[in-house]
């Protein structure tokens, strides 16, 4: 690359920079952690750059780690409006992107008819009436008969928005292939109209569940980010945060507990919505000791399939003993980079498995 | 710093991770922006920008730990004030305090100076602070020259130069074999000299030369360490050949996940496409509102002629019924695993196997994953393996039991080499199970020519068959799966 060339694209950079408050990395972490949202440096650096890059950020991670939650602490800590848009299958332009008003069209038409009529009065031959009516045409077609569906929104807005696309990987690849416009350019071409080109460009986060591959072209467009399961004293922090009623003996006891089942081979490990969901039950029974019978009732909140119940079950004595520093277990055992490397095995099995099931 | 990144992403591309040059472009900037002198701040930013695939990630950290490994922590003792030479000669990406020289410039291009992470780091000598940035800060320092064509400064310490002929911007500082012998002094003081013609501050080559001096006796031991390095990166893991795969592990290695992953993408593609989101005008269905209006618009928007659609048509079903002996072992796993991943452009995929017996495993794959029931049942653990295959008591036990697999919306698949040792054939069910079904596919691994050739009663079923693949490789399953995906959703416009 021409030294000269990359001087002038970071020069364009730095005058297109928005209002955002996000100045430094440091100052991400704490302005999201004011938000309630715990985060290490690594994922605030990726926030950073794509806000400082105006580049989408492409989120991936397991179910329940925080990945829309993290969005939607970006726009609060901005002080952005948030808008989202859920893909499903079978998600079309119409209602990503807009739709004209047919039936309000029509209306205004019959409405106007006098009108129109009585404009038409004067003219001489019909040639000049459809010369008249043909400058006047894009009345009918203007942003005024647009209904806005998520995305053109947030392209003109007049405030600069966060824009989340939800779970991208339920839409078609053909929705992609629109997006990608959007994603690179922020802009929306609409036949009728022209190009809408956003006033701020949005910061777009898109999250994905890894179901399937996402195509290249979109992928080359955005920031990576993968989120994986937080690390022990992270995972604390967040359930003392989000459940401050927990006791923290219990707590540490919770954690310790579920960074156990996550090393175990299950269908569906459990992630940190799950280990929330636990600690608030916990605290509704009032708990103040995990004990077999209690955690053997209250398992159902954290795993999803029976299978994967009635495993954890088997073992949960083993489980427990060693989380209760009675008996040390072979996690426990195990040295740190050994229990790292298993973790990173897991999460590699996750990141790399394809919709088997 | 370009250079170094550039090296850097050509690393990446050889060890199989794709980056564009969009994505190198890309990289510089996000580096310009979040500032190199924390090294995990720099491997995040590389990795968000460069490494967009969730399984190279692992691959990406090993990589980056290696290159940039150079100056390591343990080396020295002397505390003396960490990192000053640094902060001083390179500025941080803020600009803050950029030298005199590069106000041309005006150094948007931050410093790449990733090797040091001085804030946890053991503190290290002086000596080697500035051989350090000789190898590193040199590389910035000269690449915020205006004048591209301007060469006088090119003796740096471009060590690779001999490792890699073809690089661009090698210099001219050529190592023998053992680079211990070699005299460096010279090539300093001419660099030196270089700066200076350069205009750059005279301060701040008087620091650089300090430093400098200082480094040349360490210089010998960090090149070696460097080609250490260089020796590493160049031989990625192939050097060392992987043990083989276990045998009794029916697991899909990587290349063969891949090559899978591609015919998968290919397909579902190619049936997005066939299978357009758009609701198609119908005979039947509800009134289209939009459409209606449009259409009628030339009568004054009164609906005379109402639009109707309608939503998706169901979705095909798929049987598939695999012979699990050795013969064809190899192909049965791709097809299961294919029509699995196809899974859901289906509305029902039921999967049987059998080798004399046939048991259905569509229950047991939703319940485990598909790899670890493909295990299991070559194993034995759900059908006897060991016996000789019986194709006319498999079509039997599927024609009592599972008849209700087969309806007019299903597409049943075959797949075996028809060797049924002598058994009955009982050909009659199969035709019984083609008049049921909407089509009957049989994939062989066998070539035409060698049915004649002992037992094989593929000319008794071929003609029954609408359609008899034979399937030898991935190429040639992938062809087929493509024309079963287009046949069945050929009429659904």
């Amino acid at each position: 690359m021409q030294p000269e060339r990359f001087v002038t694209s970071i020069a364009a950079l730095q005058h297109t920079e928005h209002t955002s408050v996000f100045e430094t990395i440091d100052q991400v972490v704490t302005l999201l952690r004011q938000q309630r949202y715990i985060c290490d440096r690594k994922l605030a650096t990726v926030i950073f750059l794509a806000l400082k890059m105006n580049k989408p950020v492409l989120i991936e991670g397991p179910a329940g780690v925080g990945k829309t939650e993290l969005a939607k602490t970006v726009a609060r800590a901005l002080n952005r409006s948030l808008i989202r848009l859920q893909c499903y299958e079978g998600l079309d332009e119409a209602r990503a992107l807009y739709e004209w008003e047919y039936g309000k069209q029509l209306l205004y038409t019959q409405i106007l008819r006098e009108k129109i009529g009585s404009l038409f009065a004067e003219m001489e031959d019909l040639r000049a009436a459809v010369e008249y009516l043909r400058q006047h045409e894009d009345v009918f077609f203007s942003e005024h008969f647009m209904v806005r569906r998520p995305i053109l929104q947030a392209i003109a807005s007049p405030e600069p928005v966060v824009l989340l696309i939800d779970e991208i990987d339920r839409a078609e690849e053909q929705f992609e292939a629109f997006l990608l416009e959007v994603l690179s350019d922020f802009q929306v071409t609409v036949p009728e109209i022209g190009t809408i080109v956003a006033r701020h460009p949005p910061l777009v986060c898109i999250t994905g569940n890894n179901t399937r591959e996402l195509s290249d072209a979109l992928k080359r467009r955005c920031l990576h980010l993968a989120i994986g399961y937080p690390d022990e004293e992270r995972e604390l922090e967040i359930i003392r945060l989000k459940v401050p009623e927990l006791r923290e003996n219990l707590a540490r006891q919770v954690v310790s507990l579920i960074r156990r089942i996550r090393a175990m081979d299950l269908r569906k490990a459990p992630s940190i919505s799950e280990t929330l969901d636990w600690a608030q039950a916990l605290v509704l029974l009032n708990a103040d000791q995990l004990n077999r019978e209690l955690v053997e009732e209250t398992l159902q909140l954290i795993l999803k399939y029976d299978r994967d119940v009635q495993q954890v079950s088997a073992q949960l004595p083993m489980l427990l003993e060693s989380g209760n520093g009675t008996a040390r277990l072979t996690f426990d055992n195990m040295d740190l980079r050994e229990q790292q490397e298993r973790y990173r095995t897991n999460e590699r099995a996750y990141f790399s498995s394809r919709r088997e099931e | 710093m370009d250079v170094p990144i550039t090296r850097f992403v050509a690393l990446l591309k050889h060890h199989g991770i794709a980056v564009s040059p969009a994505e190198t472009i890309d990289a510089l900037q996000a580096l310009a922006l979040a500032g190199v002198d924390d090294r995990e701040t720099v491997r995040v930013t590389l990795r968000s920008t460069l490494v967009k695939q969730c399984q190279a990630i692992a691959e990406f950290d090993r990589l980056f730990d290696l290159y940039f490994s150079l100056p390591a922590p343990s080396h020295g003792a002397a505390p003396e004030a960490p990192g000053d030479a640094a902060v001083t000669l390179l500025p941080d990406a803020s600009g803050a305090d950029v030298p005199a020289a590069a106000e041309g410039a005006r150094a948007e291009i931050a410093p790449v100076e990733i090797d040091t992470d001085r804030t946890t780091r053991a503190p290290v000598t002086p000596e080697y602070e500035g051989v350090d940035l000789s190898l590193f800060g040199q590389h910035l320092l000269l690449q915020q020259r205006k004048d591209p064509g301007q060469d006088g400064y090119k003796p740096t310490f471009h060590v690779n130069a001999r490792h890699n002929p073809g690089m661009p911007g090698g210099g001219e500082l050529s190592l023998g074999d053992s680079g211990d012998e070699i005299d460096l002094g010279g090539a300093v003081e001419a660099l030196l000299a270089d700066l200076r013609a350069l205009e750059v501050d005279e301060a701040l080559l008087e620091q650089l030369e300090a430093r400098l001096a200082g480094g040349l006796t360490r210089l010998p031991e960090l090149l070696r360490r460097y080609r250490a390095r260089e020796a590493a990166l160049q031989h990625p893991r192939t050097a060392a050949p992987a043990p083989p795969r276990p045998r009794r592990s029916y697991r899909f290695s990587d290349h063969e996940r891949r090559q899978m992953d591609e015919i998968i993408r290919r397909l579902g593609r190619q049936m997005r496409g066939a299978l357009s989101y758009r609701r198609t005008a119908n005979r039947r269905g509800r009134i289209n509102v939009s459409r209606t209006i449009r259409g009628n618009l030339k009568y004054d928007g009164v609906p005379f002629f109402p639009v109707l659609s309608n939503q998706r048509e169901e979705r095909p079903r798929l049987t598939v019924i695999c012979d699990v002996s050795l013969s064809v072992r190899t192909t049965a796993r791709f097809m299961l695993h294919l029509v699995y991943s196809l899974q859901s452009l289906f509305s029902r995929v039921r999967s049987f196997v059998f080798v004399s017996d046939l048991a259905e495993i569509s229950t047991e794959i939703e319940r485990s994953s598909l790899e670890e029931t493909i295990d299991r049942v070559f194993s034995g653990e759900i059908i006897n393996t060991e016996e000789n295959s019986n194709y006319g008591r498999a079509l039997e036990i599927f024609y009592e039991r599972y008849r209700s697999a087969a309806t007019s919306r299903t597409t049943l698949i075959i797949l075996g080499d028809g060797r049924g040792n002598r058994n009955p054939p009982n050909a009659w069910i199969l035709e019984e199970l083609r008049r049921r079904c909407k089509q009957v596919i049989w994939l062989t691994p066998e070539s035409r020519g060698s049915w004649g050739l002992g037992a094989s009663d593929m000319p008794t079923y071929a003609p029954i068959c609408h359609k008899v693949e034979v399937v030898r490789n991935l190429d040639q399953l992938g062809r087929v799966a493509e024309n079963l995906v287009r046949s069945s959703f050929a009429n659904r416009r």
